[in-house]
């Protein structure tokens, strides 16, 4: 019987071809139009670190000033100070602990008329690469003893390795970086998590740094920040020293806790070191110390922009005026084809056969439209990296994944079939005797 | 006075071409109560449509109230239509989505009356055909006799000169028919001016001059029909 | 006109009609809002940055050799551009307007005021050539001269005692001021007295989405930072071939630094509003693609309903209707059927628009936006039913008689 429905219902199709293809198109529009921007969504809120989102905590302390919050409603700041930095690093009171900042250097590539080049880099502590399971292609990360000796070791992101040694093992060679040496010790695998979640304060869909090197090293070098810096106190004069020991915020703090114990743990660590340091005259506010899980920080930092959530929004509806217009078209069909149905009905048709009939006939569209609106979501997402072509990170926006096509094609049918309930429904309902009465 | 002289009339299909009319010559007068019988396929209902200015002539000249017609244009043949000739078909084609009272209002709207003139017009031929008490009844809601009375007050509504029915009584039964019939004799009676199609004699045989059409051609009526009628005296 | 019966049919399949009317609704509801934004968009986008931006570029320049003396690189740097053919004037500072990275003070009329009284201006460190580089005018005061431009570290916290500002900077200090602000003294920070020497007409600051970007201030000023934006405005005409020509004479002086970031401002604004451009573009298309699906769909049901009721059509044509009125009915019910949704989609549009403005700090919609959408969305659907009604009125009266 299946099978007869299927002919009916393609027969059908073929019979009001621009009508049905006016129903594929609508439902490959709306679906289009969605899942595109469903697509950039998914990507802009995924959590690269989802495998590690119970032992990750983002660190905050509230050292901002006393007459106002950092952010309503009384959110301590996003970053942290190098005093604050240093002294919770040092303690090493977590499993594991990162603090770090983002920074730039000039590379002086070999050769003579090699040209420098900017790049920014990202200075931190060791455990970085271990924590956030960072992947290498040869050699590894410095270890803390490089940290402490102020060790020049610098690992390179594969792409930078790629332009600078044609994506050899660049392990043990040296870098010139303004005018001062480096040994590699590492270069790392493919690695783009997007979000950045590990710095979302700058640009949350840009690159990661293409160079790692050691914290320690970036403060005795005088590294500036390449990132938002914020102050609410002004700095005294005394240069570097001075902007180090200012409340300025400008590093990043992630620690690893293996379990609840550890995270009170730290947490009771937090509080007393903040206690201690009101004691010395600082953190004039009341206590706001926050340990945030990375999907806790990505949400709360909110990545996705107002842009996004506003076409969202605007394509959901979208997608109901094209279900609208599918539905308005299905009972049309319907209506007109009363006279068709009251005859089957005469002839022993029950209503479930009917309803079997139109079903499969609104499935067959709507999975012909949800193929199509793949195809348009694809197009859709070149739309959008065209009218970005001006930044890269955008490239990282545009990817679909399985879950998004699988997601589209559900979505698809699911429409279809939804649209078609009312007017199968009163198809169902058309009565045998409607034939004989009118003519 | 309709006046058809020499009307030829061609259908042209991919494969075939049908003469449904040929050199079909008629004058029916002021008043007059014409019944058309003839086999099936020999003109009939094509005669009646151009009677009726549903369709063009292929040729020949048709004249009413001594007009020529076949030079006007959509909007001309529209208000004639409209002002002069009232319908009645065999399928009642009443408007399913409008109820009786809207039903018989559709020329009157065409015509422009007002709402008054309109209403007491619509009540007035309801009246006559007996359905007053179904004015808010859809065409769903009514038999076959009563759909059919309903496009007898429809057609009458706009007080035509000619009413031309086409086998108006070919889908009631017997006493139905007789009781449509009587109706007609009546408004033939008031004045107005009847072709009426039918392939049943008996019914024929009520109007006050018979025609039958043969190969799309007016023919001497054929002997049954008078040895018919007098059977049934 | 044969509203009444028209209305009363209508009612009897009233299904198919309620969902055109929705679909009006929600399409009339996107429109308004994809208008409403699209408009605030624009708005930002026609803001002028205050610069002279169809000639001008800017650059940077980062020096990576230890212990670089900065003064004499910058001195020498400006005196190449500056007395290239071609160049208007040229200035090195921190920043430019739509570049989105800059510098910040909060400004306040009392020294150690409370500091949430202090108002918010970008800082542009300049000599005395910055007011012209910059493409202002000053519309009362004196420019700097030369000697009161100072020489600092980057991190220095001495500021110099004079300032210029914007017109719109200093109607937000000095709100009831009707004459000059001229030789008036505002703080920086917390006891940093500056002296206003001159007022500007505009000048944007370097964040265009922030809400105050007209307020800036020009310090007499060079931070000897290794790190230096220069600004260069050229004579009508020279921007493009003057740009290579800067770039390698400057990396050539010295090779121990980089020459970056070369861009004209043009380029500048594009990027800055990229965003707010492309939100516009792709409205632009939902808005566009969703009025067709509608006309279409609108297409699709006329259609189906001419022919579902060819025999009525018919009926009616017998009974006198002429092609005007069969046309003019399948029009009018279009407009019903529109109206009804506009009226709908003009609540919703306005709903919508409350909820956006709430979650997402929109402008409120400018009224006129609606009536503007309802008359497209009649015009769009009278066009739409256009063609199914003049087939309509083409359908033979014979129809009557025959198909029994
Ligand atoms: N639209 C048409 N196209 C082609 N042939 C037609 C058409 N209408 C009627 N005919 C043909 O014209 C002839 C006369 O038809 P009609 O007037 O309906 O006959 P009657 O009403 O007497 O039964 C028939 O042979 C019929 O097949
Ligand atoms: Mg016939």
């Amino acid at each position: 019987m299946f099978r007869y429905y299927l002919r009916l219902g393609l027969l059908s199709i073929r019979a009001n071809p621009a009508l049905s293809a006016l129903m594929v198109a609508a439902i490959a529009i709306g679906i289009g139009a969605c899942m595109t921007i469903v697509n950039v969504r998914h990507v802009m809120s995924d959590n690269p670190i989802e495998h590690k989102n119970d032992v990750l905590y983002h660190v905050q302390v509230d050292n901002w000033s006393p007459d106002e919050p950092y952010e309503e409603p009384d959110l301590p700041p996003e970053q942290l100070s190098y005093l604050d930095a240093k002294a919770l690093y040092d303690a090493k009171r977590a499993f594991r602990q990162v603090v770090s900042f983002k920074s730039d250097r000039v590379v002086q590539p070999a050769g003579e008329d090699a040209r420098p080049f900017q790049e920014t880099v990202r200075a931190t502590t060791a455990d970085f690469f271990a924590m956030f399971d960072v992947p290498f292609a040869f050699g590894s990360g410095w270890d803390e003893a490089a940290d402490q000796s102020e060790e020049r070791v610098v690992v390179l992101a594969s792409g930078l390795n790629e332009e600078l040694f044609g994506g050899k093992n660049s392990v043990g060679e040296l870098l010139r970086m303004n005018d001062e040496t480096y040994r590699i010790v590492g270069v790392l695998a493919p690695w783009t998590p997007v979000p950045k979640f590990y710095d979302v304060n700058n640009n949350p869909f840009e690159e990661p740094e293409r160079l790692f090197l050691p914290f320690s090293l970036a403060i005795s070098g005088e590294f500036g920040s390449n990132g938002n810096t914020s102050c609410w106190k002004t700095v005294g004069d005394g240069g570097y020293e001075a902007f180090l020991a200012s409340e300025c915020i400008w590093m990043q703090m992630w620690v690893e806790l293996e379990d609840a114990t550890q995270r009170q743990e730290y947490e009771q660590f937090l509080n007393a070191y903040v206690s201690e340091q009101k004691l010395l005259g600082r953190f004039p506010r009341e206590m706001n110390n926050r340990l945030s899980t990375p999907a806790e920080w990505l949400q709360n930092r909110d990545v996705v922009d107002d842009h996004v959530s506003m076409l969202l929004s605007l394509a959901v509806l979208f997608l109901v005026v094209c279900l609208l217009n599918t539905i308005g078209l299905l009972l049309a069909k319907v209506m007109r084809r009363t006279n068709d149905t009251s005859l089957r009905r005469a002839l022993g048709a029950n209503k479930s056969a009917l309803f079997s009939q139109y079903i499969i006939e609104a499935g067959l569209i709507g999975m012909a439209g949800g193929l199509l609106g793949i195809g348009l979501t694809w197009l859709g997402l070149q739309g959008i990296e065209n009218l970005y072509a001006e930044y890269e990170f955008i490239k990282n926006l545009v990817r679909m994944d399985w879950s998004m096509i699988f997601l589209a094609v559900a979505l698809a049918i699911a429409s279809a079939l939804g649209a078609a309930l009312y007017p199968t429904w009163r198809a169902c309902s058309i009565s045998p005797a409607t034939t004989l009465r009118i003519q | 006075m309709l006046k058809m002289k020499s009307v030829s009339k061609t259908y042209r299909t991919d494969m075939v071409e049908t003469h449904a009319l040929r050199e079909f010559s008629l004058t029916v007068g002021e008043g007059e109560f014409v019944s058309v019988t003839g086999p099936s396929g020999s003109g009939k209902t094509t005669f009646l449509n151009i009677a009726g200015m549903l369709e063009e002539l292929t040729s020949g000249t048709y004249e009413l109230d001594g007009k020529d017609i076949s030079s006007l244009n959509d909007r001309e043949r529209s208000k004639v239509r409209n002002e002069k000739i009232g319908f009645i078909f065999q399928s009642f084609n009443l408007i399913p989505e409008l109820d009786v009272f809207d039903n018989v209002d559709v020329p009157l709207r065409y015509r422009g009356f007002n709402a008054g003139e309109r209403r007491r017009r619509i009540e007035k031929c309801l009246d006559m055909v007996g359905l007053m008490s179904r004015i808010k009844h859809y065409p769903g809601q009514l038999s076959g006799g009563q759909q059919q009375r309903v496009a007898i007050a429809r057609a009458l509504a706009g007080e035509p000169r000619f009413l031309l029915a086409d086998e108006p009584t070919g889908n009631l039964d017997t006493n139905m028919a007789e009781s449509v019939l009587d109706l007609l004799s009546e408004i033939n009676t008031s004045g107005t001016t009847i072709i009426m199609v039918t392939h049943e004699l008996t019914l024929a045989d009520r109007a006050k001059r018979n025609i039958f059409v043969r190969d799309g051609q007016v023919s001497d009526g054929p002997p049954e029909l008078h040895f018919a009628a007098a059977a049934n005296a | 006109m044969e509203l009444g019966p028209i209305f009363r049919a209508m009612l009897k399949a009233k299904a198919g009609y309620i969902l055109i009317a929705l679909q009006i609704a929600v399409t009339m509801t996107i429109m308004v809002n994809a208008i409403a934004i699209m408009q605030e968009k624009n708005d930002a986008i026609a803001r002028e940055s205050g610069m002279d931006e169809a000639n001008t570029f800017a650059f940077s320049s980062t020096s990576f050799e230890p212990d670089a003396d900065m003064r004499s690189l910058v001195e020498e740097d400006l005196d190449t551009i500056r007395n290239l053919p071609g160049v208007r004037s040229a200035v090195a500072s921190n920043s430019y307007p739509l570049r989105q990275g800059g510098w910040s003070e909060g400004l306040q009329l009392e020294p150690d005021a409370n500091s949430s009284d202090s108002i918010g201006s970008a800082i542009y460190f300049v000599d005395e050539h910055g007011v012209d580089s910059f493409g202002a005018t000053i519309i009362d005061g004196q420019n700097f001269t030369p000697n009161q431009v100072s020489f600092k570290d980057p991190e220095s916290n001495t500021w110099p005692a004079y300032g210029i500002v914007t017109e719109a900077l200093a109607k937000e200090l000095f709100p009831e001021e009707q004459t000059s602000v001229v030789g008036k003294t505002i703080y920086l920070g917390d006891n940093d007295p500056i002296n206003i020497v001159a007022v500007i007409d505009r000048l944007q600051a370097p964040w265009q989405s922030w809400t105050g970007v007209e307020r800036s201030m020009l310090i007499p000023q060079r931070r000897l930072g290794t790190y230096q934006t220069y600004i260069v405005r050229t004579e009508p005409g020279y921007r493009d071939e003057l740009m290579p020509q800067v770039e390698e004479l400057l990396a050539n002086s010295n090779k121990g630094r980089i020459i970056r970031s070369m861009t004209t401002m043009d380029h500048v604004r594009m990027r800055a509003y990229l965003d707010e451009s492309a939100m516009v573009t792709m409205l632009t298309f939902i808005v566009t693609l969703l009025v067709i699906i509608t006309g279409l769909g609108i297409v699709g049901l006329a259609s189906f309903n001419v022919s579902r009721r060819t025999r009525q059509i018919g009926i009616r044509r017998a009974l006198g209707a002429n092609k005007f009125a069969i046309m003019r009915y399948f029009m009018v019910e279009n407009f019903i059927v529109s109206s009804v949704g506009i009226a709908t989609g003009g609540i919703l549009a306005v709903l919508l628009n409350i909820l956006m403005v709430n979650a997402f700090g929109l402008q409120p919609l400018s009224w006129y936006v609606i009536p503007i959408a309802m008359l497209v969305l009649w015009l769009v659907g009278q066009i739409a039913v256009a063609g199914p009604a003049r087939r309509a009125s083409n359908i033979t009266p014979a129809i009557a008689t025959r198909s029994g």
